[in-house]
């Protein structure tokens, strides 16, 4: 099991939470940008998280992977 | 009837139909080159079958719709969930999901669970994949209706059985195919349009500012917080509950390319969303939203207002496709749900694979025509009906497909329970509406987590067999 929680997947995921709980904790509805509340920027500054994160984790598993199949 | 915008949707759907019967000797060839395209697609191609399967008309009309009448804000959470499908779906099962040999989301539940919670699944399945051709259906009969000029259930009937005709010849071979063509024109027809909207109103700056002169509460958030978690978590969690968004996985060369095709796909995801935010800044300068008597309609205002008749065309085959690149990935998880899991694992083991297929095939029609059945007098409007479908299928299949990969423990009561737990508590919310739209899955999922948990740990504890085929997930080598 403990290796499972050090799993690139797992600790990604954390992230991803931690990311999601700053939105939806902090929820700044009445604050505005350029018109716009910024609770909605924060939705839309995530796009750009969420892809890296799918970046990471791919280059993560493959490298993890690799050194599985050199042992 | 737009004439020239008819000529380019017919020459479409023709097109797209050839490609059907090309591929129909190839898919009729195995059942495995049927439902998984002989599990053979490369990363390129994957990833944009892949976007296709996901950015369906929700993700276009609904989403631009949506955003307009309940403020932007609407249309970000969306993409907040909706973006995050790909990566949230690869840390905790695509290459697991792939590893694992299974043909069908059921078939994994067979595997791990047994047959009990196979043939529950195979119900949820064909009732969740069925309801979700309605919003399709209801996006292609608005459009259909507008640009041949006919009565919207006509163009529900006519639409409707021309998708149901190519995916029921090709199988996966073709939807995947088609996809590739159809998440290109769904990529190039958001990205001229913007353009357009971009230079007509002198940059982004300035079309913000109009969006907010004539629509005041477009930046707002017009609805309770719940709705938005609601939406969020519903979105999230589509690419690992929906049967015809993980077929696709199925469908790759190996883990490797499911991962990388699922990486560039969020890429392409995130365009979308970034190209309906102009788009829908544009549909709120309009002002029209109060008028229309549906207000998915406003995407294609939009794109009347602002495109000439043959880019229009374009534009609206491009949304034709986003519909039946997605309704058609739906259409084989539910005749792969009945032909495969039911028919052939349970009532005639010894079934051809052309008998299979063939069934398939019928399967295929008769959902579609209870699809179209539906959206002759659709319940809601797009987004909230997809919204359903993704809350539904998490309250159901969440928790045990992602604790299937990851907990050992967790087993056929426990499955059962949470499977009948989350699906039952959902459906008692949607009726009776105690939150915001869409927010149901914010209780109906932890209690299908709790019930899992709970039941699984009070009843014996699965197989050793079992337990090792979970290690099998991860790629661990078992030494017996």
């Amino acid at each position: 099991m403990n290796s499972k929680l050090k799993d690139p997947g797992i600790i990604l995921l954390y992230v991803l939470v931690a990311v999601v709980a700053i939105v939806l904790i902090w929820w700044p509805t009445d604050i505005y940008l350029l018109g716009i509340s910024l609770a909605g920027w924060l939705m839309f500054s995530t796009y750009l998280i969420w892809f890296l994160l799918a970046i990471i984790y791919v280059l993560w598993i493959e490298r993890v992977q690799k050194e599985k199949e050199n042992e | 009837m737009q004439l020239t915008e008819t000529i380019i949707l017919v020459i479409y759907l023709i097109l797209m139909t050839l490609m059907g019967i090309y591929f129909t000797k190839r898919a009729h060839t195995s059942e495995s080159d049927y439902w998984t395209a002989g599990r053979q697609i490369n990363t390129f191609v994957g990833a944009f079958a892949l976007f296709a399967a996901l950015a369906s008309s929700s993700s276009l009309m609904g989403a631009v719709g949506s955003g307009v009448s309940l403020g932007v804000p609407f249309l970000f959470a969306y993409g907040f969930g909706a973006v995050a499908i790909l990566p949230f779906t690869m840390f905790l099962v695509s290459g697991q999901i792939r590893r694992s040999g299974v043909a069908t989301l059921p078939e994994f539940f067979k595997q791990r669970y047994g047959n009990k919670v196979q043939l529950l699944a195979v119900a949820i399945v064909v009732i969740g994949m069925t309801f979700y051709m309605v919003p399709q259906l209801t996006a292609s009969g608005l459009i259909g209706s507008y640009i041949l000029g006919v009565e919207y259930t006509t163009a529900v009937i006519v639409l409707g059985i021309g998708f149901t005709l190519y995916a029921a010849l090709g199988g996966m071979w073709a939807i995947t195919y088609t996809d590739l063509v159809q998440g290109a024109l769904i990529l190039v027809g958001m990205f001229i349009l913007s353009i357009i909207i971009l230079i007509q109103h002198n940059g982004f700056g300035s079309l913000l500012q109009d969006a907010l002169a004539v629509t005041p509460h477009f930046g707002d958030i017009t609805q309770p917080w719940m709705s938005y978690f609601g939406l969020f978590l519903a979105f999230l969690w589509f690419g690992i509950v929906s049967p015809s968004a993980v077929m696709r996985n199925f469908a790759s060369r190996d883990a490797r390319v499911a991962r990388r095709s699922a990486m560039w796909a969020c890429l392409l995801y995130l365009t979308i969303f970034i190209f309906g935010f102009i788009v829908a800044s544009a549909g709120a300068t309009l002002g029209i939203a109060e008028s229309l008597t549906n207000q998915d309609m406003i995407f294609i205002s939009v794109i009347e207002h602002y495109m000439t008749p043959i880019l229009a065309g374009i534009m609206f085959a491009g949304l034709i496709a986003a519909i039946m690149s997605s309704a058609d990935a739906m259409l084989l998880a539910i005749s792969a749900g009945v032909a495969r899991d039911i028919y052939k694992e349970y009532i005639k083991k010894d079934a051809s694979e052309k008998q299979v297929t063939r069934l398939g095939f019928v399967v295929m029609f008769i959902a579609s025509l209870i699809g179209i059945l539906i959206a002759i007098n659709p319940p809601q409007l797009i987004a909230i009906m997809v919204g359903w479908v993704g809350g539904g299928l998490l309250s159901t299949f969440g928790f045990p497909l992602v604790l299937g990969i990851w907990w050992k423990r967790a087993n056929t009561a426990g499955a059962l329970a949470g499977m009948i737990g989350g699906g039952l508590t959902f459906v008692i919310l949607v009726i009776t509406e105690p939150f915001g739209v869409v927010a149901e899955p914010i209780i109906a999922a932890p209690v299908s987590l709790i019930l899992l948990i709970v039941v699984s740990l009070m009843t014996p504890p699965p197989p050793e067999e079992t337990q090792k085929q979970v290690d099998r997930y991860h790629g661990e080598r078992i030494v017996s």
